[in-house]
């Protein structure tokens, strides 16, 4: 790349003075050359024909070596004048006398404008050519740079510095934010420090304008930045800002920061795209869930509602027909359908806080020991038919946390070991500090779970393999729930076979020290 | 016989009827409010000993209710509400309210509230806070002397163990919010201070409470305070 730069930097050497000059001296040093050969070549009797075809060489010669065709035409005639002058009878004037010499000279003209007409032509075609080689491969370059950005300001880095080092100046970028500008991007051109100006408010105030096309720029000379718009179509993603440097953008460098500018449209059209399609398909999904949700909540309220309105209808129309002992059956199956729908309502709520993300949760330093002790003041009632041991540690556990969620994970996974355990079986809570994380188990010595389904209980209404899911009361909500406030929190959770064979439900905090304010 | 007058305030029928139901079942005299301008007419006419009140009335919020009847009374209020967020319930206890119930609530754990204040009550009327020593229980401190004792035993305190103890013993049977607690003993409530109140109250808890076989003086509320419960 180095190379063509600086090929290219050659080519662009404009028409100034100086450059008019050297040319102009070249040119007469080579036609000073020619006239000596030509009077060499006479002074030893060769042919006109040899001394017009050195100056034909000559003028080819300039045409090679001048930046502009002016000289080949001025040079093809001023040879036909010297030529006229010192090889023409009478030597040493401007006048012709044999008829054919006119004839002479304008062959002589007509070739020598013809063949550097064609060498200029060549030239300029092969400075095209190189042109188009550099400019496909510096596209070519962004297009890869581009391709491997991800992200918006990736996309605008990739550009900036491709900018910078096609033109070696300061790059401002304002990707678009709505109807603004987000805070602008600079990319200073290496060895160069950056100017405040480029982004003072007023520069940024015609950044937005120029957005909005309400900018002239030709209307406005005290600009330090040329700006262009990042756009596909009539949509702009943001402005370009090039630091002008009191130089001007030449032609070919305007057009290929145009076509950078293009790609990089087209990579933020992109990238656009993609992420509207994600959110899409994150939306679609979520909805997905929610209709899941929905038809789950609705069959599993039916039957805990059913026994509630059914139970006390019975209870009004005849309450006085049933003995002591029926009424205070359907008195507790009312009850315990009730707090089924009351532990149901608290883990839907904390279904919601979740989905709505992070933003969500407070989080505070808790003590393990008190977390367990508030989870078990909730628990389902049918704990007297099993037993509850807690194991006491002396070491003060301290984890930051959502308590509300927390308290929820402990109470679905303590109802579940109550639920999916026969009575009279043993659970026990314990927690302990392992490196830099709090662990928490709640084991069984109940029936356990197959390997083959440890993974499968954290999906979202997996409830277990049991054909007659009425009667469980089970949204399979609970521990899905409860792996994604876990891992909301940073930790994991997981379930092993207990040493007594049943479950052992194991989740993770990451612990927290507390430097004691006295 | 329970002399108490309770004030309910609720404004769904079902629910205040199953309060009155509950309070009548148990010999306690009981006015009742529809919506806040009522309870604080009733609460001003009546001067009940207690009042229960639904955070979510359909005139005014709960909160003002409060803060009106805090203007000219002390009378315990517990807060009834159906908002499971925590920051209602401490907005409430800020406010001036004395302990709070969370909808769905059982009949049996309303009823403990209502003892609760029942026997703060008593103790406020015998004159107590205002003696130099305080008793609960085992649990006896000397507030001249700068002492706390369980069994008769000393009691090993750091100063800010004692302070926060006693801070506890003056609001007995109220729940202090994280941030009371905090304003009071260190004069901040930075989350650092919340943090270290957490370890302090463990560690005061386990020294009073070690030899008691499971009584329970200071009670934790997660995500809102602590209260010592009054033991008998």
């Amino acid at each position: 790349m180095g190379v063509a730069t600086q090929r290219y930097h050659k080519n662009e050497i404009s028409f100034t003075k100086a450059s008019f000059f050297l040319d102009f001296a070249k040119s007469v040093g080579i036609m000073t050359m020619a006239t000596a050969f030509g009077l060499i070549f006479s002074h030893l009797g060769f042919s006109e024909a040899n001394i017009i075809t050195v100056y034909i060489l000559g003028v080819l010669i300039i045409s090679v070596i001048t930046s502009h065709r002016i000289y080949s035409f001025i040079f093809s005639l001023i040879s036909v004048i010297i030529f006229n002058f010192f090889f023409t009878e009478p030597k040493f004037t401007l006048i012709a006398y044999d008829n054919g010499d006119p004839v002479t000279f304008l062959v002589m003209f007509l070739s020598a404008f013809m063949t550097s007409s064609l060498a200029v032509k060549l030239k300029t075609h092969a400075r095209f050519e190189a042109e188009r080689a550099y400019r496909t491969q510096i596209l070519f370059d962004t297009n890869q740079l581009l391709g491997q950005a991800e992200g918006r300001e990736a996309i605008a880095t990739a550009t900036a510095t491709q900018l910078v080092k096609l033109l070696s100046r300061d790059i401002v970028i304002y990707l678009r934010e709505g109807d603004a500008l987000q805070a602008p991007l600079v990319f200073p051109a290496p060895g160069h420090e950056c100017a405040a100006v480029l982004i003072s408010s007023d520069e940024q105030e015609k950044a937005l304008q120029f957005l909005k096309q309400t900018y002239d720029e030709n209307t406005d000379a005290s600009s330090v930045c040329l700006y262009f718009p990042i756009g596909m179509n009539t949509y702009s993603f943001g402005v370009v800002g090039i630091a002008l440097d009191e130089r001007t953008l030449g032609t070919f460098e305007k057009s290929i920061v145009l076509s950078i500018l293009g790609e990089c449209a087209l990579a933020l059209e992109n990238e656009k795209n993609a992420r509207e399609k994600e959110e899409a398909a994150i939306m679609a999904k979520n909805e997905q869930l929610q209709a899941n949700l929905l038809r789950a909540i609705s069959h599993d309220l039916r039957t805990p509602l059913t026994s509630i309105s059914g139970n006390a209808s019975n209870l009004l129309s005849n309450g006085d027909n049933f003995d002591e002992e029926t009424k205070r059956q359907l008195y507790t199956d009312i009850y315990d359908d009730a707090m089924w729908l009351v532990g149901l309502v608290e883990n839907l709520l904390a279904v919601t806080r979740i989905e709505q993300g992070k933003m969500n949760l407070h989080f505070s330093v808790e003590l393990m020991d008190e977390v367990i002790q508030e989870a078990l003041t909730h628990v389902n009632r049918h704990k007297a038919s099993h037993r509850l041991v807690i194991k006491e540690t002396d070491e003060l556990l301290l984890a930051r946390m959502d308590a509300r969620l927390i308290v929820q994970v402990l109470i679905n996974l303590i109802d579940n070991a109550v639920k999916y355990t026969p009575d009279g079986s043993t659970i026990t809570i314990s927690a302990w500090r392992k490196e830099n994380s709090i662990m928490v188990s709640i084991a069984d010595n109940g029936p356990g779970i197959a390997d083959d389904l440890k993974e499968q209980v954290f999906e979202m209404f997996y409830s277990g393999a049991h054909p007659i899911a009425d009667s469980r009361r089970s949204l399979g909500l609970g521990l899905s729930l409860c792996k994604s406030i876990v891992m909301a929190h940073g930790g994991s959770i997981w379930v092993q076979d207990s040493p007594d064979q049943g479950a052992d439900f194991i989740f993770t905090l990451p612990a927290e020290e507390v430097t004691l304010h006295e | 016989m329970n002399k108490l007058l309770i004030l309910v305030v609720e404004d769904d029928l079902p629910v205040r009827n199953l309060m009155t139901t509950t309070l009548k079942a148990h010999d306690y005299r009981f006015l009742t409010a529809q919506n806040g301008q009522t309870a604080i007419l009733e609460a001003s006419s009546h001067n009940p000993d207690l009042v229960l009140l639904d955070l979510g009335l359909p005139d005014m919020d709960g909160v003002e209710v409060i803060k009106k009847i805090r203007s000219w009374s002390n009378m315990p209020i517990i807060v009834i509400s159906a908002r499971s967020e925590d920051n209602d319930k401490i907005e409430a206890l800020d406010a001036g309210a004395d302990d709070y119930l969370t909808k769905p609530f059982s009949v049996e754990e309303l009823l403990a509230r209502i003892r609760v204040t029942q026997r703060r009550l008593a103790m406020m009327q015998s004159g107590q806070p205002a003696s130099a020593v305080f008793t609960n229980g085992n649990l006896r401190i000397d507030f001249a002397a700068g002492c706390a004792y369980i069994h008769e035993g000393e009691l090993h305190l750091t100063p800010i163990e004692y302070k926060l103890l006693c801070l506890l013993a003056q609001n007995i049977g109220k729940v202090l919010t994280h941030t009371y607690i905090t304003q009071h003993i260190w004069g901040t409530s930075w989350e650092n201070d919340i943090a270290s109140l957490r370890v302090y109250m463990a560690t005061l808890r386990k020294k009073i409470e070690k030899d008691e076989a499971g009584k329970q003086y200071i009670q934790t509320h997660i995500g809102v305070g602590y209260r010592m419960l009054k033991v008998e």
